[in-house]
């Protein structure tokens, strides 16, 4: 079995003494595209931030067998726009960490964020402000900085947050490609479990007010008794052009709600009190659905 | 006016040393109000300002409670200097999570300002010489304070120039940061501390109002231009040269208050920053 590159074991996440959630013990492998899902302010941030060290955890222990090279993509909309950078100079603060202080870039470092930006298919918005592109090539920037630091591990939190279908499948396309063929281990934030589901390998549901964490392979998680418990509720998984479209049912009744592959009422994933989830199923040969279908 | 002018010229002796910490201050303000403006942390400045003449005025009173004559002011200048540093660090490097940033920034503003007041009331003999510790003093800088205002703008520059990269991906994204690693508290007060030291020098030189108006004007004209990041922090700073050399000459040939045509000469410098983005819509 390959050692795991980072790890969490008997864990407890929380910020100072105050734990958000307990018992947590989740492996992060190479080639590993974990999806974190669970409602909005369920701690899942708090989990990836902990994975990466950046937290301290309230109990427990984060294993890290070696020195690890991450990335992180944080929310879109937590970078302010208004800063006169170009798409190139955000790209080449990824080696910022790796070069430390006192060391200015080179053109290796220069040369990565090319690569980077070339990878995520924007290397011909180099020139251009950051704060003037649209949503999706936001996002492809972040993921273009994380990359210029060559990561083993890339952390994405919430990449789809506000995006239209195309833009939200053509990001998740990007990342599953990404990781293939040796890239980076993904660990992904998300809270549409219909964002992941079809891209992912294993699943972790986080929902610190149900006290909820739960992981493992993606079939395993996707099973309706598993996803009853993160949404409290009976959940139907159909399978639509190739593509599984997650359908929460009417509650009590325990009846799926009608999918119509076009537009599903929109329901939660999550906590009945807030956020949820909803995710319009998709019809597979939509956008830039097709082939997305793992 | 040429005969205004004249006089100006002819009184070098008087104006040379307040004009060079004017140009030095307007230069050092302009760059580090770059940080000010993106870091949306302008009245940070403001309340450093405040904390810097508490410092003062704090200083005044211990000296007359226990009758220590001092002939010269580097005591208080020390001591508002390292008032300004410490809230500097506590408001700038700090990210309160309970409260918005801006009830820290305003409580410490009012209260500092509350405190200044009354520790003016207290003061018997120094009252008089608050106004221009406070409020600047444009035709008496001593070479002592240019001297200050110069070494702090040189630790300023060195401390930009060296961390350049770490100060701006700390600014520019602090989660990301921390989230690599990155020590955002420690460069955060790095970056602060560089403003708390600024501050007090040039309010001397200048005046609060008008240290307040360079730590904003400049850096704001400088962006307007979209002229980038780093070129930025040049334009803003030469923006700041221009107020405060052109303010200081203005105010002498047309006999204004100093600061204040300072401050309106900045505001003027703005305006083309201004037409550039509305011609660009």
């Amino acid at each position: 079995m390959t050692a795991p590159l980072v790890a969490l074991e008997g864990a407890a996440i929380g910020f100072g003494r105050r734990p958000l959630l307990s018992g947590i013990s989740m492996a992060v492998g190479p080639g590993e595209f974990l999806a974190v899902v669970g409602p909005n302010g369920g701690g899942k941030t708090t989990l990836l931030r902990t994975l990466l060290g950046a937290l301290p955890l309230v109990a427990g222990r984060l294993v890290r067998p070696r020195p690890l090279r991450v990335g992180y993509v944080p929310q879109r909309d937590h970078v302010d726009a208004i800063w006169p950078f170009t798409v190139g100079e955000v790209t080449l603060m990824g080696c910022v960490p790796s070069l430390g202080p006192l060391r200015p870039p080179r053109a290796p470092q220069r040369e990565a964020a090319r690569h980077a930006l070339a990878r995520v298919g924007i290397e011909d918005l180099a020139g251009r402000w950051y704060g003037e592109l649209s949503g999706g090539q936001r996002q492809r920037t972040l993921i273009a900085r994380a990359l210029a630091a060559e990561p083993e591990l890339l952390a994405v939190d919430e990449p789809t947050n506000g995006m239209d279908p195309g833009a939200e499948l053509s990001t998740m396309d990007l990342l599953r490609d990404l990781q293939r063929g040796g890239g980076p281990a993904i660990v992904m934030v998300s809270h549409r479990i219909e964002a992941v589901a079809n891209y992912a390998r294993t699943l972790a549901f986080v929902d610190k007010d149900a006290a909820l964490f739960r992981v493992g392979p993606l079939d395993e998680m996707l099973r309706p008794e598993a996803l009853a418990a993160l949404y409290r509720r009976p959940v139907t998984v159909r399978e639509e052009g190739g593509r599984r479209v997650i359908v929460p049912g009417n509650g009590e009744t325990g009846e799926a709600a009608p999918s119509t592959g076009v537009a599903a009422p929109s329901t939660g994933v999550a906590a009945p009190s807030s956020d949820p989830l909803p995710s319009p199923p998709r019809s597979g040969g939509e956008g830039q659905g097709e082939g997305a279908g793992r | 006016m040429t005969s205004a002018l004249q006089g100006f010229l002819d009184a070098r002796e008087i104006w040379e040393i307040p004009l060079a910490a004017s140009v030095v201050a307007g230069a050092l303000l302009g760059a580090l109000g770059v940080y000010v403006v993106l870091r949306r942390t302008v009245f940070v400045s403001a309340a450093l300002t405040q904390l810097s003449t508490l410092g003062l005025v704090a200083t005044l009173l211990v000296e007359e409670r226990f009758h220590i004559e001092t002939e010269h002011p580097s005591e208080q200048l020390a001591v508002a200097m390292a008032c300004s540093v410490l809230g500097a660090l506590v408001l700038g490097a700090f990210r309160p999570r309970r409260l918005p940033a801006e009830a820290t920034v305003g409580a410490s503003w009012v209260v500092a300002s509350s405190l200044v007041v009354l520790g003016a009331s207290r003061l018997v003999h120094a009252a008089h010489d608050l106004g221009g510790l406070v409020f600047g003093n444009a035709v008496a800088v001593p070479a002592s304070d240019l001297a200050v205002i110069a070494v702090v703008a040189a630790l300023a520059t060195a401390v930009h120039l060296l961390f350049a990269k770490e100060l701006a991906f700390v600014s520019f994204d602090p989660e990301t940061a921390a989230s690599l690693g990155m020590r955002v508290p420690l460069w955060d007060a790095v970056l602060f501390a560089t403003l708390g030291l600024a501050i007090p020098p040039a309010a001397r030189a200048l005046g609060a109002l008008p240290v307040f108006a360079f730590l904003t004007l400049p850096a704001s004209g400088a962006l307007l231009l979209k002229v980038g990041f780093r070129p930025a922090f040049n334009v803003a700073a030469g923006i700041g040269v221009v107020a405060a050399a052109g303010g200081y000459v203005l105010s002498w040939v047309w006999e204004l208050p100093t600061g204040a045509t300072m401050v309106a000469l900045a505001a003027v410098l703005v305006v083309p920053g201004a037409l550039y983005r509305l011609a660009r819509g």
